[in-house]
């Protein structure tokens, strides 16, 4: 794939992929969605990141009530699965640590096109991956037609870190406040193909909030087959913050 | 923020008396162990942040593959942990044995502890896994994950300021930032001393003998010092803890615990048959993993100081499968020999009969070696590479 001439970040990166000639009619899918993967918390300073269990917690609620909401105008079904226990456990967590890997590696080695493997640099080299047809053996995925992985992590500069970066940017320092980083894939519940995936490492919305969640979840869902929906006016709901 | 123990063992065998030989006496008590309040919970942002880290880790450790779930096993180590801690304080723990051939062991901030099974491998007894147990509970129940947290913050945090005050005023700052990593690290390494006081407190409190513990670090250190040997490296035993060491050195930790037993008197129990029997199934799978690590000069050590009373079939085996892995020609000798000790003591692997069979053929006596290859496949029709060796078997 070559670039488009737009205003690209400069490190050339791409965001999303979709798997060719993959398309999915609004209306029509069943997702299963397992626990997302949400961290959030602050950064220090230093730099460190400072988990906040308030904020994760607030922002895994916010996530899913804000997919399910995005996924309902576009009329697929949202299914949060249930934990297994026992043997099934452990063939989710494998598929689970599976998908990561392959996300890392799409992200490395798909999305730098100057990192592209050698099978996948040919012009027009089709985003081709997979998971195997294992993922049938996923507890739920029987019944679901796809299967979302979702992976969110937040650092929110804490103030010594803004004031930190105020001081460094009269030096004619940049250091940056602040983490935002997810992706989202979406895998064929049947093949095990990766058909799409959306990873980027400056996301907007404030996870904390629910406005913010669905702005996330928007940005998350950005490409995604089928449609992109548009944000919602979520209502602020009262009870996010449970102190 | 996972602490470990560190790794290395080994030990110059004590001159110890025969396990068994006697009932220990019952011991002269250090003193009762504080009061402990269970069921903790996690207080202020960080901490909270912390444990929710590890209550997300831990959800992926139960489920991983890596981790041996057997219900024997991991009820035993369960009750060496309680009659070291105590009934009270062993309830915080949930404990999970992570198939990993390094000497270690490592505890979360929520009560997760991780136990190694190259730990397992090492250890002689129920004393000795009582303090490594011990140790890492010391660190659970001293809330070190927090305190490591906040000192490497506070650390960065100063470091980040110096900087910039540094770069506005022109005066070089790094030195002072260095001693400061250089003071963080030091801040570890002195939890890790805290918390082998903690398990020797603990040990000292319960039915086992507390000088065990140093003795693992004396064995650590000589199987170091085999690795070392057989790699052409130099020994690092007598060196000075280094900088960015996370550990006190394992020399420093003998010679610490070791005074701590002469003052407090080597009263308890090792318990080292009970700990044969409980490893016995397990043994050869953890001997397994240890020959995948490439490390020639540190198995043999390990398996001359697990044969100190004999050499069982299945160190045998491990020996020789050892050998026949380095694979010279004097190798695959000595390793044809080990392979039928172990066959005449009565050894129940069938893949003593494959190695045996290699070995032979390899070492230029291909009848007996086709020989052995037939007796494995009579053993393991369908193995994964059965049709391989049929066709080596029938060969002329």
């Amino acid at each position: 794939m070559v670039l488009a001439s737009v205003a690209t970040p400069a490190s050339a990166q791409e965001k999303s992929a979709l798997r060719d000639g993959f398309t999915l009619p609004p209306g029509s899918a069943r997702i299963l969605l397992f626990r997302p993967k949400v961290r959030v918390g602050a950064q220090s300073t230093g730099g460190m990141f400072e988990p906040n269990a308030d904020w994760t917690d607030q922002a895994k609620r916010n996530i899913v009530t804000a997919l399910a909401t995005a996924q309902a105008r576009l009329g697929h079904g949202i299914v949060v699965a249930e934990e297994p226990v026992g043997p099934a456990a452990a063939t989710l967590a494998s598929y689970r640590a599976l998908f990561a890997t392959v996300a890392d590696a799409v992200i490395t080695f798909q999305f730098f096109p100057g990192n592209r493997l050698p099978t996948k640099k040919r012009k027009g080299a089709a985003f081709d991956w997979t998971l195997g047809e294992g993922v049938r053996d996923i507890p739920g995925a029987d019944g679901a037609d796809y299967i979302l992985f979702l992976d969110t992590q937040d650092a929110f500069g804490s103030t010594g870190r803004k004031v930190a970066q105020i001081f460094a940017a009269g030096l004619g320092v940049g250091i940056t406040s602040g983490v935002h980083s997810g992706y989202a894939g979406l895998v064929d519940a049947r093949t095990g193909d990766l058909v799409w995936l959306n990873a980027d490492r400056q996301m907007g919305g404030d996870v904390r909030e629910a406005d913010g969640a669905a702005k996330r979840v928007t940005q998350l869902l950005e490409d995604f087959p089928g449609s992109t929906p548009a944000p919602a006016a979520i209502p602020a709901s009262a009870g996010t913050a449970a102190r | 923020m996972r602490r470990a123990l560190a790794r290395l063992i080994a030990l110059a065998a004590l001159p110890l008396a025969l396990a068994g030989a006697a009932e220990a006496a019952p011991k002269a008590r250090l003193a009762a162990l504080p009061p402990y309040a269970g069921a903790y919970q996690p207080q202020g942002v960080d901490e909270r942040g912390l444990w929710n880290e590890a209550d997300e880790g831990e959800r992926s450790l139960r489920d991983s593959p890596a981790v041996i779930a057997d219900p024997e096993l991991n009820a035993y180590l369960r009750r060496v942990l309680c009659d070291t801690v105590g009934a009270d304080r062993c309830g915080a723990v949930r404990l999970y044995v992570v198939r990993s051939a390094e000497f270690n062991a490592a505890m979360a901030p929520n009560g997760t502890m991780y136990v190694f099974t190259g730990m397992l491998l090492r250890v002689r007894n129920e004393a000795e896994l009582a303090a490594v147990l011990g140790h890492e509970f010391g660190h659970f129940e001293e809330r070190h994950s927090l305190a490591g947290f906040k000192a490497q913050r506070s650390t960065s945090d100063f470091a980040m300021w110096l900087g910039l005050a540094g770069a506005y005023t022109g005066v070089d700052t790094r030195a002072t930032t260095g001693s400061m990593i250089g003071g963080l690290f030091a801040f570890n390494r002195d939890q890790e001393s805290a918390a082998d006081r903690r398990a020797f407190e603990y040990v000292a409190a319960s039915r086992y003998r507390a000088g065990a513990a140093a003795d693992v670090w004396a064995r650590m250190m000589d199987e170091a010092d085999a690795t070392a040997a057989q790699r052409g490296q130099r020994s690092r035993r007598y060196d000075r803890v280094s900088f960015f060491a996370s550990h006190p050195t394992n020399l420093e930790r003998e010679t610490t615990l070791r005074a701590l037993a002469v003052k407090n008197g080597e009263g308890g129990e090792d318990a080292a048959d009970a700990y044969a029997t409980a490893m016995a199934q397990w043994r050869p799978l953890f001997l397994a993993d240890q020959l995948k690590r490439n490390d020639f000069g540190g198995s043999e050590y390990l398996l001359h100081q697990l044969a100190a009373d004999g050499w069982s079939p299945d160190l045998l085996f491990a020996r020789a499968e050892l050998y026949r892995m380095r694979g010279n020609p004097r190798d695959l000798v000595a390793a044809a020999g080990f392979y039928r000790e172990a066959i005449a003591k009565g050894s129940a692997e069938p893949l003593a009969h494959k190695g045996l069979g290699l070995a032979l053929i390899r070492s230029g006596q291909p009848g007996e070696g086709r020989a052995a290859l037939a007796e494995y496949l009579k053993l393991k029709p369908d193995c994964e590479d059965a049709p391989m060796l049929r066709s080596l078997v029938q060969q002329q």
